[in-house]
Formats: C-alpha cells, structure tokens, sequence
C-alpha cells in the first residue's frame, strides 16, 4: 500500500488548531456559565373567576425542573441573557464537533486499528 | 492601488472586514496572521493555501485618551460573534469556528499584560516587533471596501523574528514556511528599507540569522549595517 508522506506544516497546524479549540472551548463554557440557563415560559393561573398570567424560566437543576417566577420588569434583560447563552451553546457545539473532527484526524495509524483487527 | 477581485473571503471574514473598514479601522490598523497570505498570492504570486482559524488585527495605537471612533466591541458581536477572555486576559471574538484578536506593538522586552484601546472599545495583546507591520504597511481593495496589510517585505522580517522565539514548533515551522513562500516575490530595496528602520539586538539578529539559514534565504538580501 502506498503511503503519504506526513506533511509537518500541515499536521502541525492542525495539532495548533486542535489545542486552539480546546483553549476557546474552556473560555467560551466559562462565560456562558455567567448567563442563566433554561427557557421562558407564561404560566396562566385561574383566580375568582379571573385568568392571570405571569412569565416563569423553567430549568433544570440537578435533575429536577425547577420553575422560578419571573418579574415583569426583569424579563427585558433575562431574555437577552437567554439570547446570549444561546449563542454561546452553539459555538461550544461547534467547536465540540471540531475538536471531535479533528481528534480522528490526528490519531495515529497504531491507534486508529481496532485491537485483533 | 491594488484591487483584488478574485478574493473570496469566507462570510464571516468577508462581513468582519468590511465593517471595520466602513468604520476606518484600516486608517491606521491592519489585517496580519496568516489571512494576509491569499492577498498576497493575488498582488504578488506569492502562491499559499494553508490558513488558520484565526483571523489577527494589528492596532495601531492612538494617544492613550484618545476619544472612541467606534465600538467595535458591539459591531462585532452584532455580526454574530460571541466575546470571551482568553487565557492572557485578551478578549476575543469567535463565530463558526473563526477567532478575532487585537494584537498591539509592546515597546521594551517587558511583558506586560493586555492593552485596552479606548479609541475602538476593545483589548490587544501586546507583543514586540509588531510595529515593523504597522510601520511599512499598504493597502488592498477588495471589490468595495478597503484593508491595510502589511508589504510582504515587512511580514517576511517579522516572521523571521518571531519563528524561533515561538514556543511551539508547529507554528515556528508554519512561520518558516510562510518566509519560503515570500522569499521569491521580496523587493531587496523595500526588504532592506525595513531591515534599515530598526536597531536589532544580538539576539534578535540571531534568530533572524537562524531563521534565514532554516529556509536557505542569503542573509546579504537584508543587508544589515
């Protein structure tokens, strides 16, 4: 079979990029830590007669879903902070699936051969 | 001037350029790092086509209390970019894998940490010899905004510099790689005018030396005093 010569440029810069990653992801799961997690749900209550809503950010903690009420004039900020997180979920998955990528990438022969294969 | 038409930026990148160019970031400050490369390959031939994720600003510094020109904190992360702090306390920008940072010239050897920049609302590392980017620098007109990069004469100095003080190998041999691709399009007179504008250390003029021997570039091309 015949073999590819390794290419120390181009493999030396994917071993950057994937310390890179790894780096940015660390940064990026500490900040997003910062913003609350969870969605914003109006819950709708019956009283004498009367139908009352009022919002609530439902999320789960250690397992459980947890419902705190939310006051009218925090919901401005709180649904930015939700936006915010949410932006920064989906930059932690896309360096996730990079990281991921780029771990197969960098195997080394010996490692990519399943064990008596 | 130079107008480039074939080169296509990824959106993120493209749409990054183009707001910091409409601001007037270019005036001054310029697009270094590894993104330079395609430019020069269509202003001079220079033919690259390895390029990393991030994507490095050089910013030139204005007086300390100079008033803000824009926020481009906010202008960044209006395109969609999410901000965080890095290890060495510089705040960076990252959207769909790419990683924005502001580097500035750091005077003296003293390491010092990051740089807040008043006039554009965001942090830069400081890191030695980047003034000899922003000293001799021009610009690129990319369909219908404008950049400053630095004359590849420039870039090909700084790279032999900084390759031996990196601490990984990887990036010193992608710097070496990126001076043997340079190497056959340099101007010896712009070459030597760069070389000229500054007083090297001996240690400095090592590692040039080094860096010159690692890519068989004849040393006399620089012609030191």
């Amino acid at each position: 079979m015949k073999v590819a010569e390794k290419d120390r440029v181009v493999s030396g810069l994917l071993e950057e990029e994937y310390r890179r990653c790894q780096d940015v992801l660390v940064s990026l799961s500490d900040k997003a830590a910062h913003y609350p997690k969870g969605s914003l749900h109006v819950r709708k209550k019956p009283y004498k007669g009367k139908e009352y809503a009022y919002h609530c950010l439902v999320a789960r903690d250690q397992g459980r879903v947890v419902n705190r009420h939310i006051r009218e004039a925090e919901i401005h900020e709180l649904r930015q902070q939700l936006e915010q997180r949410e932006k920064y979920r989906k930059e932690i998955q896309a360096y996730k699936k990079r990281i991921a990528y780029l771990e197969k990438l960098l195997q080394t022969p010996g490692q990519r051969r399943k064990p008596g294969g | 001037m130079n107008v480039l038409r074939n080169i296509h930026f990824p959106p993120p990148i493209d749409g990054l350029l183009r707001s910091l160019s409409e601001v007037g970031f270019f005036d001054r400050s310029l697009l270094i790092g590894s993104w330079v490369m395609p430019l020069y390959q269509e202003l001079y031939g220079a033919p690259y086509v390895l390029r990393t994720l991030d994507v490095d600003f050089a910013v030139h510094l204005a007086h300390p209390h100079a008033r803000m020109r824009a926020d481009l904190e906010r202008i960044i992360t209006d395109l969609g970019f999410v901000d965080y702090v890095a290890v060495e306390g510089v705040r960076k920008f990252t959207a769909g894998g790419y990683e924005v940072e502001f580097i500035a010239h750091r005077p003296g050897g003293k390491e010092i940490g990051a740089i807040a920049i008043r006039e554009w609302n965001i942090n830069a590392l400081p890191l030695p010899f980047i003034g000899i980017l922003i000293d001799f620098s021009e610009t690129a007109v990319l369909d219908t905004y404008t950049i400053r990069i630095p004359i590849p004469e420039a870039f090909f100095l700084h790279k032999l510099i900084v390759a031996p003080r990196r601490l990984t190998i990887p990036k010193r041999e992608k710097d070496l790689d990126q001076c043997a691709t340079l190497a056959p399009v340099l101007d010896d007179k712009r070459l030597q005018r760069v070389t000229r504008s500054r007083r090297f250390g001996k240690e400095t003029r090592r590692h040039i030396a080094e860096s010159c021997a690692k890519i068989e570039f004849p040393i006399q091309r620089l012609s030191f005093d």
